[in-house]
């Protein structure tokens, strides 16, 4: 099957976001990388193909600044690459508008499945690849632990609240994706080198036709007003004692002092 | 005309409304007494959840009869009772399919659409969590946008028992499905109430072992507490899922929360740091949970609960 994998590049999420003087987020010290869920959207892909057949397409909407990204999944099980640049500010509507319109044109065949990782570890709007699929008129299957190839479509395994359930989509469809019981795999260095020659299709917003009415800051439905940090909390007594049994009195008398225990 | 109904939709199971669709009541009720709107219940399958609906604050309850979950099917109803009802809000509680739904029907009806809403801001936008805690924005998704309430933020709304309101029965037309549910698997049968906990003993990936975490559990069941875990602990597969504090848990605030071997990762920071009091066992002195801790305990969680247990059983007795 034709996989196509929607990739976001974010921040690093192992590192707190402060904020600039102008009240935007402070990300220029922070590395950019491929956003997690992303990944395992990736892992899931590239073990399907591994196991079934097919290519790998990764896709994303960025700038040059995006590049490194699509590089680093390209060493990770990806066959192709391709960006669409632009770098507009969008809701989720917009990117996945953007991202529906790149589908159409980001490989040589239609994509049986087009894989989202189900949220991005910066906005966690956990929207885009459900409005893929509705702006694609495509079934979806949210949540994703594993999928097979099943008569000519997909079964899938959705992760839920309390379990799990099975659900069966015909091909073409969307599938978001959240962390398997496996890790995606790390590139060899042979593989690094690989990726680094391997092309990156450009497509234009006018290679997509998109309608310039529907992503963008202008068309946005959810708009940022403003960014703070949270509540900080103050930190209170640390204990350090050679004795353990020193430590627990210390700290039960505090508690017991708060009336806690 | 000016839009009047706040549409917010109950989950239920077994005929219960779940508790982030009450808390997602509670939302609506506070966007109606911002706006002067009303609030709408919309109930898909059984009805039976009608009177809660009524007690907790919904002014009119709005039913359609349907089959078992399909995220097709009830995307379509939700879309058809928002245009029919040309909503000024829908609102659905964040769970997994509250948030697909959410998504789903804001980009049929051409909606902005907010997830994971904590707080309603005086100005009427929606306060949420990004960059993985670690920053707040708020943001207006305009008139008729659909929002999910995060659990554990905006609490369950008053109650008036007996209280009843008027019940619409509505139909929807049936659309074939395109990703069909052949099956749901109930794994997790213990049902967590970490958001109501007074005490939640957590542990981490500092625990070391399945064998160890029976400590946290241990520890838990003394003080009368629920137990709670970060990501690495969950991924480890030593406490099931719904055990999960954090960013992509349960957002809590009890009165005691004891974090046990958990260094203390922002995005597990950011669902707890509203606890009323912190205490912290990290081995590690430079832990980031020791930032947020009123009381941290420098050393081994395993020398260090088996006394703490001893010493709350001694003075319990």
């Amino acid at each position: 099957m034709e996989l196509l994998v929607c990739i976001k590049q974010v921040p690093d999420d192992s590192v707190s976001v402060g904020l600039n003087a102008d009240g935007t987020p402070k990300l220029d010290e922070i590395t950019p990388v491929v956003n997690a869920f992303d990944t395992y959207a990736l892992e899931m892909a590239a073990r399907f193909k591994e196991a079934h057949g097919g290519s790998v397409t990764v896709l994303t909407v960025g700038g040059e600044g995006a590049v490194p990204a699509l590089r680093s999944c390209l060493a990770v099980g990806a066959d192709r690459a391709c960006r669409l640049a632009d770098e507009s500010a969008c809701d989720p509507q917009g990117i996945a508008y953007l991202l529906a319109q790149a589908s159409k044109k980001a490989g040589e065949q239609p994509f049986d499945v087009i894989f989202c990782g189900s949220e991005s570890t910066d906005a966690s709007s956990a929207q885009v690849g459900a409005q893929v699929a509705e702006l694609l008129g495509l079934p979806v299957i949210t949540n994703v632990l594993a999928l097979e190839p099943k008569d000519g479509g997909i079964s899938a395994k959705q992760e839920t609240e309390d379990g799990y359930r099975v659900v069966e989509a015909s091909c073409p469809c969307v599938v978001t994706i959240v962390k398997p019981d496996y890790e995606p795999r790390y590139p060899s260095i042979k593989s690094k080198m690989a990726a680094r020659k391997m092309p990156i299709t450009d497509l234009s917003l006018a290679d997509v036709e998109a309608d310039a009415g529907k992503f963008g800051p202008e068309a946005a439905k959810v708009r940022r007003v403003a960014l703070s940090a949270p509540p900080q909390r103050q930190s209170g007594v640390k204990i350090q004692e050679k004795e353990a049994a020193e430590a627990v009195r210390r700290a039960m008398e505090l508690m017991a002092g708060q009336k806690l225990i | 005309m000016e839009k009047q109904t706040i549409l917010v939709y109950l989950e239920t199971a077994e005929d219960q409304v779940i508790k982030v669709s009450l808390e997602a009541l509670n939302a609506a009720r506070q966007l109606a007494a911002k706006t002067g709107k009303n609030v709408t219940a919309v109930l898909i399958g059984s009805a039976a959840a009608a009177g809660a609906a009524a007690a907790y604050g919904a002014d009119e309850v709005v039913h359609v009869a349907a089959d078992s979950y399909q995220a097709d099917r009830y995307t379509e109803i939700l879309t058809a009772l928002y245009q029919r009802a040309e909503a000024s809000a829908l609102l659905l509680g964040s769970g997994r399919d509250g948030k697909e739904l959410a998504a789903r029907v804001a980009a049929r009806v051409g909606a902005g659409c907010v997830t994971d809403a904590m707080a309603l801001a005086e100005d009427g936008s929606w306060v949420r969590s990004v960059y993985g805690g670690s920053l707040q924005e708020s943001v207006d998704a305009g008139v008729g946008a659909v929002v999910t309430v995060r659990s554990g933020t905006f609490g369950k709304p008053e109650e008036t028992a007996g209280r009843t309101v008027p019940v619409t029965e509505e139909t929807v037309e049936n659309s074939e499905l395109k990703a069909v549910i052949k099956e749901a698997v109930q794994e997790l049968s213990e049902s967590v109430n970490l958001e109501d906990a007074e005490v939640i003993v957590a542990g981490g990936r500092g625990m070391g072992s399945a064998e160890n975490f029976q400590l946290v559990r241990d520890l838990a069941e003394l003080l009368g507490g629920v137990v709670g875990a970060s990501r690495p602990a969950i991924e480890d597969g030593w406490v099931p899922r719904n055990h999960q504090v954090g960013q992509s848990g349960k957002i809590v605030a009890p009165k005691l929360y004891i974090a046990c071997g958990i260094s203390g990762a922002m995005q597990h920071v950011s669902g707890m740091s509203g606890s009323g009091y912190i205490v912290a066992i990290n081995k590690d002195e430079d832990a980031p949970i020791f930032d947020v801790a009123d009381v941290g305990i420098v050393g081994n969680v395993m020398d260090i609960l088996p006394l703490m247990i001893e010493e709350i059983k001694a003075r319990k007795s």
